[in-house]
């Protein structure tokens, strides 16, 4: 098998229009939250985490972003690669305003177009799990040894169907988010776009071993403990590691009262002495189908630079696990995990030189 | 590229006249609330897994679909009824293709690796399929609902004896569907 490298990073969201601003941003504790109202619920405001990018019709925004977040992590020096755009929503901003048709080729062929892409192109849509769904296929198809290059693309931009869909499900907080906290009582929803680059050719300081993909359809809009725990051991599994090999897990813990108490749960079945744990949602908000990309990019930056994120809400006692308040002294395995609709749970595992 | 066999396959489009109740024998009652897709892939799916002899899938085999349109009508409703209240959540969860591999997963009863990839070409689906099959094969699936509606299924396996041109088949297989 060959070695997958994560050879390159890009990232915008509510921290900032790149991966360095938006570390800074994290470190100089910047809060970057708007609100959102929606049809039917006038009097209510939903925080929002959105991309300070100029608002203009939404594909030229997306293209805007797209092309900045892809250039900050080399795609131009792979165009004939693999490309996965891995989204929830596709473009539906594009169609709610008028601009586009609900067309996944078209959807497709416009993202490729904006980067000059030549090589193959897949579209990966399974929730919230999208983005690290396209990580583990790239790890497959880069280990092979019969492609060298891919992209992967994570697209979560505004749109009204998102929020709307969740806040019909009332899964969405008024307030914000807190990643396993006492007392949490939803998600705050975000954008980002986020690119990782990966390369079996260009070694670099973070490696990725392996990771699960674990669909659980019994539960199909929550976690559940045993998919949790069985996402866990197939990657630890497939990369070759003991459970006391990983030094960090970031994990979901998106401020949800039912799934935080699952995930924890799964996390207490799965490891005798659970590994430090990290979450980034509060900073970024759940950005869905690219959360995974993006939270793998903001993660090993902030690994990188000593920047570590800070909570502002207790964990709840209860949960019996806890959120480090400071970067691991040494922190060489990370897993990185995303629960999402669809019974779907997902975990990538990066090795750093 | 390895060899495969194909151990069921499924290849409805349009689907019988009769395929809504060849779907309430298949799931042991009338499926409720999910979408004329949906229904279309739990029906081309089980007929599959029918054919294959088989009600589950091994815990390692793989399950892959993709769509031209997907959940264009649920999404379409959903974006209808957004213009003046929130969208009903039952149809905004139809909008998630996942949903679809959730309800697959349940029906078997089985936990895996499923994947939804929207608008795959064959040649880069099999590429995909290929690298990410264990042992168990793999479940591939492509639905529409749009034009009449379609759903195709095959079951592969690894079979190191079989001498075929399976890239070729399964460009056929998905030929119609693209």
């Amino acid at each position: 098998m060959s070695p997958v490298y994560l050879s390159g990073r890009g990232l915008a969201c509510a921290l900032g229009l790149e991966l360095g601003a938006s570390v800074a941003s994290l470190k100089s504790r910047c809060d970057a939250t708007s609100f959102y109202s929606l049809p039917g619920q006038p009097d209510v405001r939903f925080p929002y985490r959105s991309i300070a990018c100029d608002k203009g019709d939404w594909s030229a925004r997306a293209c805007q972003l797209v092309r900045r977040v892809a250039y900050e992590a080399g795609a131009q020096h792979i165009r004939g690669g693999v490309l996965f755009i891995a989204t929830s929503s596709f473009d539906i901003g594009a169609v709610e305003q008028g601009e586009s048709g609900m067309d996944y080729k078209a959807f497709a062929d416009k993202v490729a177009s904006w980067l000059d892409w030549t090589g193959p192109v897949y579209l990966m849509s399974t929730a919230c799990t999208s983005s690290l769904n396209a990580m583990i296929a790239v790890h497959a198809l880069l280990s092979t040894g019969e492609l060298t290059d891919a992209l992967v693309l994570g697209v979560e931009l505004d749109n009204r169907l998102t929020l709307g869909g969740f806040a019909a499900l009332q899964l969405l907080t008024r307030h914000r988010s807190k990643p396993f906290g006492v007392d949490r009582d939803g998600l705050v929803l975000g954008e980002a776009v986020a690119a990782l680059r990966f390369s079996t050719r260009e070694v670099s300081s973070w490696r990725m071993l392996g990771g699960a993909n674990v669909v659980d359809g019994r539960q199909p809009t929550s976690a559940s403990a045993s998919a949790v725990t069985s996402m866990y051991q197939r990657a630890l599994a497939n990369s070759g590691l003991a459970a006391d090999a990983i030094d960090l897990i970031k994990v979901q813990a998106a401020g949800s009262p039912g799934n935080d108490a699952i995930e924890a749960q799964g996390l207490r079945d799965m490891f005798q002495i659970i590994p430090p744990l990290v979450s980034l949602k509060a900073v970024i908000g759940h950005t869905m189908g690219a959360s995974g990309a993006a939270e793998v990019a903001l993660l090993t930056a902030c690994l990188e630079q000593g920047v570590w994120p800070t909570y502002a809400d207790a964990v709840d006692d209860i949960l019996d696990v806890h959120l480090t308040a400071h970067q691991p002294e040494s922190v060489h395995r990370v897993m990185a995990t995303i629960l999402g609709f669809g019974g779907g749970h997902a975990t990538v595992v990066m090795e750093r030189a | 590229m390895r060899n495969f066999s194909i151990t069921g396959r499924c290849l409805a489009a349009p689907p019988p006249a009769d395929w809504r109740e060849q779907l309430t024998q298949l799931l042991g009652a009338k499926p409720r609330r999910i979408g004329t897709w949906a229904e279309l892939g739990l029906y081309g799916a089980l007929s599959c897994m029918a054919d294959a002899g088989e009600k589950t899938l091994p815990p390692d085999a793989i399950l892959l679909l993709t769509s031209r349109r997907g959940t264009y009508a649920a999404t379409s409703a959903a974006l209808t009824q957004m213009h003046n209240d929130l969208p009903l959540p039952l149809t905004f969860l139809q909008t998630q293709p996942s949903q679809l591999l959730a309800l697959l997963a349940a029906q078997m009863d089985w936990i895996g690796h499923a994947c939804f990839l929207a608008d795959a070409q064959s040649q880069d689906l099999l590429r995909l399929a290929t690298a990410q099959m264990g042992g168990g094969g793999a479940l591939l699936g492509c639905v529409d609902e749009t034009n009449g509606g379609s759903t195709r299924w095959l079951r592969l396996r690894h079979d190191v004896t079989e001498k075929y041109d399976f890239v070729s088949i399964f460009s056929d297989w998905m030929g119609a569907a693209e």
